[in-house]
Order: C-alpha cells, then sequence, then structure tokens
C-alpha cells in the first residue's frame, strides 16, 4: 500500500509541515510555505536543465542547487518579512496568501519558466525511489535533531514566549523582531530545499506546485498534527499526504473526505493529534 | 479612443460589482465574528452551478447523472434569486458544522480558518463529483434574456447587455444591503453585535440569531456573483468560485476589513485596475490584485475606509 514513492512524498509532506510550523512557534500565522517550495523547485528545475539535456545528475549537483535554493529564499523571506511580520494574525495570514498567489502568477508568466505546461525532463540524482527516500528521509532526521536542540535553546524559548505574549516577552528584553524574522527565514530556506528535491523526484515542475490549495494542505499538517511541538507537524504532513493515496479504492469521493477531514478535525481534536497531555504520557522524552 | 476607454472603464467597474459583492459577504462575517470565512470561494461555485441547473442546464459527460437536469425553466432574475438563497442555506450550514462547534468551546479563532476552509474544499469536490470538472456555458435563450439585444450602444461605446445587468444588479444587491444594515432593526442589530457583542447580548439582542443572519446573508451574496458571472463569462469547473474568493479578500484587506464602504469601494477599484491592464499582459491581472493587496497591507493596514485599529494592552 505504502510504496517508496508515496513514503518520498511522505517525508516531503513532514518537511512542509515543519516549514509551516517554524513561524507559528512563534505566534505567527504564515501561509508563505508554498511560495518558497515553489522557487525552491523553480530554481532546481532550470538549473539542472540548462544546456545539453541529461537524465541523471549527480548528487553534488543537487546538493550545490540546495545550498543556491537556500541562499534566494533567505534573501526573499528577508525582503519579504522586515516589512509583512509587523502585520498580525489574521493580516498577516491573508499577505502571505498574496505572496503566494504573486508567486504563482510570476512563475506562470515568465518567459523562461514553461508557462502553464512548466518544465520537463528535470535529471534524477537517484536512479530508484529508494533513493529519495534514504535522501529525503536523511534531511528529515537531521531537522528533527535540530527542532529538538531548538525548542531547548535561547532562539526557541523566545519563540515559544512570543507566541505565548508578544508584548510581555518584549518587555522582557527579547528582540520579537528578529526572533520573528529568524523563523521566518528558517521557514523559507526549508520549504525552498524541500523544493528541490520535490523537483528532482517529481522530474516535472510548474506553477500548480505552489498554489493556494498546498498553502490550506500543509496548514492542516500543522493544525491536524498538532501545533505545540516539532512533532505534530511531521505526524500530520507524513499521515495527510498518504491519506488521499490510502483513500484511492473509495474512488472520486477521496477528495470529498479529505476536506471533511480538515473541516472536523478541529471540532473534534482542537489541540491536534500530538498534544502536550500526549507527550506527557509517553514518559520522559519530551520534545 | 474615448469609446474604447469608457467600453473598459464599464467592464472593469461590472467586475469589480461582484468583487464588491464577494468582499461584503467576508465583510458581514468578520464585523460580527471577527473572522474570515474561507469557505465563502466554494459558495461562490455552487450559486453558479445551482443557477445553471435552475436555468434548465444539463449535467455534463463527467457528471454523476450525465444528461439529468432540472425539469423546470426558470427566468434568469428567479433561478439568480432562488440560487442565492440555495448558496445561503450552505452558508448556514457550514456555520453550523465549521463555526459554532469551535465557539461554543472558546476556541482559537485560527481554527476556523481551516474548518472553513475544509468545508469549501468539501464543497467544491462535492460540486466535482456532481457535474463533473468541465466548463458550462449558460443557456443563453432559456434564460429569458432572449428579448434583450447582445449589446447597447452606450455614448458611442459598445457594451455587452449582460455586463450592463451584471453592474446594475450587483449595484442593487449592495445598495439594498446597505440600507437595510443603516435603517432596519435587524441591521442595527447586526452593527451592534459588530460593535460590541457583550454589550449588545446585554441590551438585548440575539447575537447568535444575528450571526446565522450573517452568515445567510453572505452566503446569498456570494451565490449571487457567482449566478452572475456564470451567466457573463461561464462556469470554468468547480474551483471557479476560489479565485473569485481570493480576490475578494484582497478585495476586503484594500478597503477595510470590516468597512461596509470599503468593500464596495475596494470591489470597484480593483475591477477598474485590472481592466486598465493592456491585453498584452492579460497574463499578470491575476498577480495586480495581491500585489495592490500586499502594497495595502504594508502601507496602510487599516485600508482605504477602515477604521484605524488601536491596540490594546
Amino acid at each position: 500500500m505504502i510504496d517508496n514513492g508515496l513514503l518520498v512524498q511522505m517525508i516531503l509532506g513532514a518537511l512542509l509541515g515543519l516549514s509551516v510550523y517554524l513561524p507559528m512557534a512563534a505566534g505567527q500565522l504564515s501561509l508563505a510555505t508554498p511560495a518558497f517550495y515553489a522557487v525552491g523547485g523553480t530554481l532546481a528545475a532550470l538549473l539542472s536543465t540548462q544546456g545539453n539535456a541529461q537524465s541523471a545528475i549527480s548528487l553534488w549537483a543537487v546538493l550545490g542547487e540546495m545550498l543556491l535554493a537556500g541562499c534566494l529564499t533567505a534573501g526573499l523571506a528577508l525582503l519579504v518579512g522586515l516589512p509583512v511580520l509587523r502585520l498580525r494574525g489574521i493580516y498577516l495570514a491573508i499577505a502571505t496568501i498574496a505572496l503566494v498567489e504573486i508567486v504563482r502568477v510570476a512563475i506562470l508568466n515568465l518567459p523562461f519558466t514553461g508557462g502553464a505546461a512548466g518544465i520537463f525532463g528535470i535529471p534524477q540524482p537517484f536512479q530508484k525511489p529508494f533513493g529519495y527516500v534514504l535522501f529525503s528521509g536523511a534531511l528529515l532526521a537531521v531537522c528533527g535533531w535540530l527542532f529538538q536542540r531548538l525548542e531547548a535553546s535561547r532562539l526557541g524559548r523566545s519563540m515559544a514566549a512570543i507566541r505565548d505574549d508578544e508584548l510581555a516577552s518584549r518587555c522582557m528584553g527579547i528582540h520579537t523582531t528578529r526572533v520573528k524574522l529568524t523563523a521566518f527565514l528558517a521557514s523559507a530556506v526549508l520549504a525552498g530545499i524541500t523544493g528541490v528535491i520535490a523537483a528532482h523526484y517529481l522530474n516535472t515542475w510548474n506553477a500548480r506546485q505552489g498554489s493556494f490549495d498546498v498553502a490550506i494542505t500543509t496548514l492542516a499538517f500543522v493544525i491536524l498534527g498538532g501545533s505545540r511541538s516539532w512533532l505534530g507537524p511531521v505526524i500530520g504532513g507524513l499521515l495527510l499526504t498518504a491519506l488521499p493515496e490510502l483513500l484511492r479504492p473509495v474512488g472520486d469521493l477521496r477528495l470529498v473526505l479529505f476536506g471533511l477531514v480538515i473541516l472536523l478535525g478541529p471540532v473534534f481534536f482542537p489541540q491536534g493529534l500530538i498534544t502536550p497531555a500526549l507527550l506527557e504520557r509517553l514518559g520522559r522524552w519530551k520534545p | 479612443m474615448i469609446d474604447t476607454l469608457l467600453q473598459t472603464l464599464l467592464n472593469g467597474a461590472a467586475s469589480g460589482g461582484v468583487y464588491a459583492l464577494v468582499a461584503l459577504g467576508y465583510t458581514l462575517i468578520f464585523s460580527v465574528l471577527g473572522v474570515i470565512n474561507f469557505a465563502q470561494g466554494a459558495l461562490f461555485s455552487l450559486g453558479g452551478y445551482l443557477t445553471y441547473l435552475l436555468l434548465g442546464g444539463k449535467i455534463g459527460v463527467n457528471g454523476a447523472l450525465p444528461g439529468w437536469g432540472l425539469p423546470i425553466e426558470l427566468p434568469f432574475w428567479l433561478a439568480l434569486l432562488l440560487a442565492a438563497l440555495g448558496s445561503g442555506a450552505v452558508g448556514l450550514l457550514v456555520e453550523r458544522i465549521a463555526f459554532a462547534p469551535l465557539r461554543r468551546r472558546g476556541a482559537e479563532p485560527l481554527l476556523s480558518l481551516i474548518t472553513s476552509l475544509g468545508a469549501g474544499v468539501v464543497l467544491v469536490n462535492l460540486l466535482q463529483l456532481l457535474m463533473g470538472a468541465e466548463g458550462y456555458a449558460f443557456p443563453q435563450a432559456a434564460a429569458g434574456l432572449a428579448h434583450l439585444p447582445e449589446s447597447l450602444l452606450l455614448g458611442g461605446a459598445r457594451i455587452r447587455t449582460i455586463q450592463v445587468l451584471l453592474l446594475v444588479i450587483s449595484a442593487l444587491a449592495v445598495a439594498s444591503l446597505s440600507l437595510w444594515l443603516e435603517r432596519s432593526r435587524s441591521g442595527k442589530a447586526m452593527r451592534a453585535v459588530a460593535e460590541d457583542p457583550t454589550t449588545a447580548t446585554l441590551l438585548g439582542i440575539n447575537s447568535v440569531a444575528v450571526v446565522r443572519l450573517a452568515f445567510l446573508l453572505s452566503g446569498m451574496l456570494a451565490g449571487l456573483g457567482g449566478g452572475l458571472i456564470g451567466m457573463s463569462v461561464s462556469l470554468a469547473g468547480p474551483y471557479f468560485g476560489i479565485s473569485y474568493g481570493l480576490k475578494g479578500l484582497a478585495v476586503l484587506v484594500l478597503g477595510g476589513l470590516g468597512s461596509v464602504p470599503g468593500a464596495i469601494v475596494g470591489g470597484l477599484v480593483m475591477g477598474l485596475a485590472e481592466a486598465l491592464i493592456p491585453s498584452e499582459a492579460s497574463g499578470w491581472r491575476d498577480a495586480l490584485a495581491f500585489a495592490i493587496l500586499f502594497a495595502v497591507l504594508v502601507l496602510r493596514p487599516s485600508g482605504l475606509l477602515g477604521r484605524r485599529q488601536l491596540e490594546k494592552v
């Protein structure tokens, strides 16, 4: 039922969930993740299809693309984040939806990104999906380790403080703008490098990869998984990416059922699947 | 030259009217609950499809019941009205399922963003199941509009009749809504709840009823918009309302969240701005609304006509 191909997508979903979770851990509802994901994927697609067309690409080249995508998305996030992060709550959410739409229309209309059809024949660093499983799984493991460290660090605690009360944490001497911007930058970079892997894995890339729908689904990863610890978005991303595939037997109804999960999930699990109480019960191991 | 300009402006005003309808739908709910109903775009789609069916349109080959249609062929105005009521009823249902349980529990408003998005996903995909993903053109002759000329000559500019109709109907809807909010007892109750829900309840206003009314009216506005766009353009698949829903969001911010005149002015500004984009750059048209939105949020977050929010400490 779950083959390697689906496993890759599930891991990519978990990475995107983490990307949405980062600003939210600092109390900022940003839906910008698909925009940076699209930028990363487009960059990888453009770079690796330049020159003579090959069907394979070395892993080093992919790592180089990830580095470039990280720099590009970080720069973009810095540019956008400074004005946008002054906004609060629903205003920030709407502004980031606008960013997603602007990036989508830009990729659709720029002369070198292949229009509606997109870019085809993106070379593969691995011959089999299993290579992607290992590669993206390693990235997810590294992220998990970093997030675990983050929550005990000064930065992570500052983020939690801002989420609980921004004004109070500013009074306590936390540089709130810097902390929020850091979270936003890290979120953008994570989305960008995930986009690079996704572009190679999917072999083709177009503007639809970073649409409003993706903003909804990735947000659902965090809300349904649980937004109080990094494990929440990981579990949410893995499960919700697998769900439409596992629902394939019900045919056309699957998207309706997927919508019902998003609709009823917060009603029945307001804290998501991974709640602080659950983590408490799991023993001393508390991320 | 001046003719084409007039033509462009009228086209812009017509689509601006529809944007204003969508934005007003958001405004009603935002002002009483402080949340945004992301199912609005799906209700817009629903209104379009209901109008199509009520006009006697048949389900296409990819639908659940190919070739099936309602055994009635209503005149356009009646179909539009009933479709708006249908969307309003579904809007009420969305309130019951996606908003009410969270509100009763006093949950974070953020959660209703997700649940309303979920309601929208369910609605759009149900539409897709029933009607298929194909586009539909309205049965023009059956709409009772056959006796009207295809286009009118206005001051040297040739305008499609349906565009004029679009403008007139949305202007009527907006005007009657504003008048109702301003004058009627229930309109005043709604404004009172928007101002301060606690005080309004203490003064004996049934705030639950006001909230339901807001959802009903908001759904009706979305449905009306969907029917009008379906008539003047076509139904381009069940997702067609989503893009109008997103643009309505841009209009909402442009005018100022929670401001009724702001939504109207914002809609017109947006429609005119889009119409003025030259056709060579039409691919970028969809980005304009969001570029404007972005600029407004950064430069003037309270919008064109919104009230400045004071931060309470």
